[in-house]
C-alpha cells in the first residue's frame, strides 16, 4: 500500500539535516602513514576545500527540498538521489586518496571517518524510509543496491588501494576467502543437522505428546545458556572423549575446534527449528485436513500433499531464524578455534587493529543480511505459490 | 439538542460526509441508517469530535462543539460501540465506573452509581462486578458497554451499531431493553445502524444516508409510506415494506370491542404488532382474532378487514 | 476484636504471604542460591577441578574474585538493560503518538533489520568507534538490546484492539490517561517478553565483552582458552550459565504471574 501524506516528510528532513551536520562537523577520513601509527583525522573541507565540500551538500539539500512537499514523483527522485549518493561515496573516497596521497609514504592507509559512517547509516535509513513510503517490493529494494555495489567495486578495483580495510584484505585475501568458506560450511553443517534432527523431533512430538513438554523444556534451557558458556561447557567433555577414544580424535574431534562449535550450534538451532516445525504442522486448518481425508486421501497422502506443503512457509521461517542466528554464533566459535570470520574479529581485537576487526565484522553482517533476505524471499514465494 | 449545519468531512481527496444538516431534539431517538460507507459512522463520530469536521458547524445545546475541550466534551456524552471496547484488563465494575472516575467523583458515589447501573441493565452485582470482559457473553458485554456509556448520566448518548455483533435473539432482547430504558430516561440518542428493522423498531426519527448525504429523514411511518426514491424504498425492504409498516403498529391501536359473533378461537396479545397478528391469521387460516391482555383475558377482537382497514393517523 | 486474635490473623496472613512468595518464586530462588553458592564456594572446590586439569599448577581462577566478576557482569548488563528499556519503550511510545507517527515505519524497519545483525558483530563495531573497556560494551549492549524492546513494544501497542482505543477516546480519556491506564497495561506482557529477550542476549554478549577488555564472568573463559586451562573455562562457563538461567527463570515467573494475563 502506498501512503503518501501531503505534509512534508519529516523523517527525510531530519535525516538530511543530521547528514549535513555530520558532514560539516565530523571527521570524514583519517590518513595514517602505516599500520601502527594512528592516523590524522581530516574533515571534508580539509580534503576538498570549503567550496567543494559545501557544493557536495547539494544532493542532500535537494532531497530535503523534495521532502518538503512530497508526492510520489518527488519521492522517487529523492530515492534516486540517495542511491546516487551511496554509489558516489567510494568515488569521493578515491578523490580523497588522491588529494591526501603522499608519494613518500607508499604504505599510507586511508581510514573511513565517523562522518562517512554516520552518513552511510543515515542514507540507508533514508532508503528504508522511501522504500516503505513508496511501497517498493523486496526485489526492487535489492535492485537499488546494484549501482551502489558497482560504485564500490569500481573504486576498490582502481583507486582505493590505500583504503585501510582493503589493505587488510589484500594482506590476507586467501585467508579471507577460506574463512568465509569455513564460516559458511560450519553454518551449513549446523543448520542441515538441526533441520534433520529438528523435523524428526517435531514429528516425534506430534506422535508422543509426553515428549513435547520435556523436549521444549530442554531446548528452551539450552537456548538460555550464553554461547560462550556453552562452548566452554562442551570443551571439557569433548576433550575427555577425544582423549579416551582414538577414532574420535582421528576424526578431528577435540576440546577445541569445530566439534564443540558444531554441537553447540546444533543445540541452539534446534529450538527455533522444532518450534516452527511443530507449530507449522499443528496450525494447519483442521477443516482442510478433514476435507482431504473426506475426499479419500490416505493419512500419508493427506500429510505429504496437504499438511506438509501448507506448513512449509512457517518451517522455512524456522530455517531463516536458525541460519541468521548460526552465522552470528559461528563468529563467537572462533574463540574456541573453530575458524571462520570471527577469527579476524578476535585477532583484530587482540592486536588493536580495528580495520581487521571490521574485515571480520562487516562480512558477517553482510552474510546475515543476505541469508535473511534470501530465505525471507523464498518463504514469501512459497506463501504466494499456492499455500494459505 | 444536537444540531448539524451544513457539515462536511473530507479525508484527503475523498468526501465522506457532504454538507449535511440535521437537528436532533432533546429526548429524541434518532437513527442514522444506510449502507456501509455512507458516512453515518463518520457523522456520529464528528459529534463527540473523535473525528473533526472539515466544514460547517456542529452545535450541542446551542454551543459549537469546538468551543468545548475535547475530553470534557466526550465525558458528557455517552458512547457505545459495536465491539464494546471494554478494557480487557479491568473488571466489569471498573469499566462501568470509568467516566465517573475521569470526572473525579467521590469513590462512594461511583460505587453507588455502578451498582445502580448494573441493576438497571440486569447484571446482578455479586455475580458480575468482579468479572473480566473475556468472561462475559456477547450480550452481557454489550450491556456493560451500555452501562458504561450511561455511567455519568449524560444527556446525550451516541451508539455506533451497538448490537451489530450479536446473535438475532440477543439483539432483539437488548433492543427491547434499550426501548424500555429510553422510555424511562429520555436521553437524546443518536444511533447508527445498517439494520433497517432495528432502526424502525427503536427510532423516533429515521435519517437515511447515502454517499455522504442525507437522502430522507422523518418519522419511520412517513418514510415507509412515502419513500423519496428507489434507494430508500429498497433500503426499507421493497415488497416487504407492508409488513414493516405493520410491525410498527400495535394491535391495541386497531382492536374493536366484541362484535355480535362468538369469540374467535385464536388469540393475540394487545401488545403484539399488526404483522404478528397477520402472521397468526395466516398460520391458522382465520380472519378474526381475539385480543387478550397480559393476563390472557379477552378484551376485544381484531378482524382482517380492520387490520387491513383504513389507515389510522 | 481482641489484640491476641488480631496478631494471630496478621501472623497467619504473613505466614501465608511467605508461603505464597516461596511457591511463586521457588524456581528462580533455587537457581539464585546455586549461583551464589558456586560464586563464593568456587575457590574451595580445588579438588573437583583438579580432576579436570590434573597437570596444571593453578586450577582455580584467582586473578579477580568470582564475586567481583559476577558483580561486574550484573552491573554492565543491568545498566545497559535499564537504559535500553527506558529508551526502547520511550522510543516506541514516541513513534506511536500522533506527533511522532511519521517515524514509525522507519523505526519498525530498523528494529527488525537490526535484529539480523549478530550481537558479536555489533560488539566488534563498538570497539573501533569507542575504544576498549566497559563503556563500548555498555553502548553495544544498549544499542543491540534496544531492538527487541522497541519491536515488542510496537507489537504490543499495535496489538491492542482498535475498539478499546476508540472507546477510551470516546469516553473522554486524555492521551496520557489512555497510554498509562489502557495501552501500557495491555501491552505489558509483550513488552516484558521483549525485555526478557534483550536481557538474555545481553548476558551472553557481555561475556564475549571480556575479549575487549571488560572484566566479567567471561574473563575466566577467555583466560582459560588462552592458557589452555580447561578448569578456568568450566568455572566461568558454569557461572555464566547459572546467571543466565537465574535471570531467565525470574522473567518466566514474572510473565506467568501477571494477574490479568488471561
Amino acid at each position: 500500500m502506498t501512503i503518501i501524506p501531503r505534509r512534508s516528510n519529516r523523517v527525510l528532513l531530519c535525516l538530511m539535516l543530521a547528514g549535513v551536520l555530520s558532514w560539516l562537523m565530523l571527521d570524514a577520513v583519517s590518513m595514517a602513514p602505516n599500520r601502527i601509527v594512528p592516523g590524522t583525522p581530516h574533515r571534508a573541507h580539509e580534503v576538498m576545500g570549503w567550496w567543494l565540500s559545501l557544493l557536495s551538500l547539494l544532493p542532500m539539500l535537494a532531497i530535503a527540498a523534495l521532502a518538503w512537499r512530497p508526492d510520489t514523483g518527488r519521492l522517487r527522485v529523492a530515492l534516486g538521489l540517495l542511491v546516487l549518493l551511496l554509489a558516489a561515496m567510494p568515488l569521493w573516497l578515491a578523490a580523497a586518496v588522491s588529494a591526501l596521497a603522499d608519494p613518500s609514504m607508499p604504505q599510507a592507509r586511508l581510514g573511513i571517518g565517523p562522518a562517512l559512517w554516520v552518513l552511510l547509516f543515515l542514507w540507508l535509513l533514508g532508503v528504508i524510509e522511501l522504500r516503505t513510503r513508496l511501497g517498493l517490493s523486496r526485489p526492487m529494494g535489492w535492485l537499488l543496491l546494484v549501482p551502489v555495489l558497482l560504485g564500490w567495486w569500481l573504486a576498490l578495483s582502481r583507486w582505493l588501494e590505500p583504503l585501510a580495510l582493503y589493505r587488510e584484505y589484500q594482506g590476507r585475501s586467501d585467508q579471507f576467502i577460506s574463512a568465509v568458506g569455513h564460516h559458511l560450511a560450519l553454518v551449513g553443517a549446523a543448520v542441515g543437522a538441526s533441520l534433520v534432527v529438528g523435523v524428526s523431533l517435531a514429528l516425534a512430538m506430534r506422535r508422543f505428546p509426553g515428549l513435547r513438554r520435556a523436549g521444549f523444556g530442554v531446548l528452551n534451557f539450552i537456548q538460555t545458556i550464553p554461547s560462550l558458556a556453552l562452548f566452554g561447557l562442551l570443551l571439557a567433555p569433548l576433550a575427555w572423549l577425544a582423549g579416551r577414544f582414538d577414532w574420535l580424535a582421528s576424526l578431528g574431534v577435540s576440546g577445541i575446534g569445530w566439534a564443540p562449535a558444531w554441537l553447540a550450534l546444533v543445540g541452539y538451532s534446534l529450538l527455533p527449528m522444532v518450534r516452527n516445525t511443530y507449530v507449522a504442522l499443528e496450525e494447519v486448518d483442521p477443516a482442510v485436513i478433514e476435507s482431504a481425508r473426506g475426499m479419500g486421501m490416505s493419512r500419508r497422502q493427506a500429510f505429504l500433499q496437504v499438511r506438509l506443503p501448507l506448513a512449509l512457509p512457517v518451517m522455512l521461517e524456522g530455517v531463516r531464524i536458525t541460519t541468521v542466528q548460526a552465522i552470528g554464533l559461528t563468529a563467537v566459535a572462533a574463540l574456541i578455534g573453530a575458524g571462520g570470520l570471527g577469527t579476524f574479529i578476535f585477532q583484530g581485537l587482540g592486536q588493536a587493529a580495528m580495520d581487521l576487526v571490521l574485515l571480520g565484522a562487516l562480512p558477517i553482517i553482510a552474510l546475515a543480511l543476505v541469508a535473511d533476505a534470501l530465505l525471507g524471499a523464498l518463504t514469501e514465494r512459497l506463501r504466494h505459490g499456492g499455500a494459505s | 439538542m444536537i444540531e448539524l449545519f451544513d457539515v462536511t468531512k473530507r479525508f484527503g481527496s475523498e468526501t465522506a460526509v457532504d454538507g449535511i444538516s440535521l437537528r436532533v431534539e432533546k429526548g429524541e431517538f434518532c437513527a442514522l441508517v444506510g449502507t456501509s460507507g455512507c458516512g453515518k459512522s463518520t457523522t456520529l463520530r464528528m459529534i463527540n469530535r473523535l473525528i473533526e469536521h472539515s466544514e460547517g458547524e456542529i452545535h450541542l445545546e446551542g454551543q459549537p462543539v469546538r468551543s468545548f475541550n475535547e475530553e470534557s466534551l466526550r465525558r458528557r456524552i455517552g458512547y457505545a460501540i459495536q465491539n464494546t471496547g471494554l478494557f480487557p484488563h479491568w473488571t466489569v465494575a471498573r469499566n462501568i465506573g470509568l467516566v465517573p472516575r475521569l470526572l473525579k467523583w467521590p469513590k462512594a458515589r461511583i460505587l453507588d452509581r455502578v451498582e445502580e447501573l448494573m441493576g438497571l441493565l440486569g447484571l446482578p452485582v455479586e455475580e458480575f462486578s468482579r468479572k473480566y470482559p473475556h468472561q462475559l457473553s456477547g450480550g452481557q458485554a454489550q450491556r456493560v458497554g451500555v452501562a458504561r456509556a450511561l455511567a455519568a448520566d449524560p444527556d446525550i448518548l451516541l451508539m455506533d451499531e451497538p448490537f451489530g455483533a450479536l446473535d438475532p435473539i440477543t439483539r432483539e432482547t437488548l433492543q427491547g431493553e434499550l426501548r424500555d430504558l429510553q422510555a424511562r430516561l429520555h436521553k437524546t440518542i443518536v444511533f447508527v445502524t445498517h439494520d433497517m428493522d432495528e432502526a424502525l423498531a427503536l427510532a423516533d426519527r429515521l435519517v437515511v444516508m447515502h454517499q455522504g448525504r442525507i437522502v430522507q429523514q422523518g418519522r419511520p411511518i412517513d418514510l415507509l409510506r412515502n419513500p423519496v426514491d428507489d434507494f430508500v424504498e429498497s433500503l426499507l425492504g421493497g415488497m416487504d415494506r407492508g409488513l414493516k409498516e405493520a410491525a410498527l403498529t400495535r394491535v391495541s391501536e386497531r382492536m374493536m370491542s366484541f362484535g355480535p359473533r362468538l369469540l374467535a378461537s385464536e388469540r393475540v396479545s394487545y401488545d403484539a404488532s399488526l404483522s404478528q397478528a397477520l402472521s397468526v391469521m395466516l398460520w391458522h387460516r382465520v380472519d378474526r382474532l381475539t385480543v387478550v391482555d397480559d393476563e390472557d383475558i379477552p378484551i376485544g377482537e381484531l378482524s382482517l378487514r380492520r387490520l387491513l382497514g383504513a389507515r389510522s393517523s | 476484636m481482641s489484640g491476641a486474635s488480631h496478631t494471630s490473623t496478621l501472623h497467619r496472613y504473613l505466614a501465608g504471604g511467605w508461603a505464597l512468595f516461596l511457591t511463586r518464586w521457588s524456581v528462580p530462588l533455587i537457581w539464585l542460591i546455586l549461583l551464589l553458592l558456586l560464586t563464593f564456594g568456587m575457590s574451595h572446590m580445588e579438588g573437583v577441578f583438579r580432576l579436570v586439569e590434573p597437570d596444571t599448577r593453578e586450577v582455580i581462577y584467582r586473578r579477580t574474585s568470582f564475586a567481583a566478576l559476577l558483580g561486574q557482569h550484573l552491573l554492565v548488563v543491568g545498566v545497559a538493560s535499564l537504559l535500553a528499556i527506558l529508551l526502547g519503550v520511550g522510543a516506541a511510545i514516541a513513534v506511536t503518538r500522533p506527533a511522532g507517527r511519521d517515524f514509525q515505519p522507519m523505526v519498525a524497519q530498523l528494529a527488525s533489520i537490526g535484529q539480523t545483525f549478530p550481537p558479536v558483530a555489533v560488539l566488534a563495531l563498538a570497539v573501533p568507534a569507542l575504544g576498549f573497556g566497559t563503556l563500548p560494551i555498555i553502548v553495544a549492549l544498549l544499542l543491540y538490546g534496544l531492538l527487541p524492546i522497541v519491536r515488542n513494544t510496537l507489537a504490543g501497542l499495535s496489538g491492542i484492539d482498535a475498539g478499546v482505543r476508540e472507546a477510551a477516546r470516546g469516553m473522554g480519556m486524555t492521551g496520557g490517561q489512555i497510554l498509562r491506564q489502557v495501552e501500557l497495561p495491555l501491552a505489558a506482557p509483550v513488552i516484558l517478553a521483549g525485555i526478557r529477550t534483550s536481557v538474555t542476549i545481553n548476558i551472553a554478549t557481555a561475556a564475549i565483552g571480556a575479549t575487549v577488555g571488560a572484566s566479567n564472568l567471561g574473563d575466566p573463559i577467555i583466560s582459560g582458552i588462552v592458557n589452555g586451562n580447561t578448569a578456568y573455562i568450566v568455572q566461568g562457563a558454569v557461572l555464566i550459565g547459572l546467571l543466565a538461567i537465574t535471570i531467565d527463570s525470574l522473567f518466566d515467573r514474572l510473565q506467568r504471574h501477571r494477574p490479568l494475563s488471561t
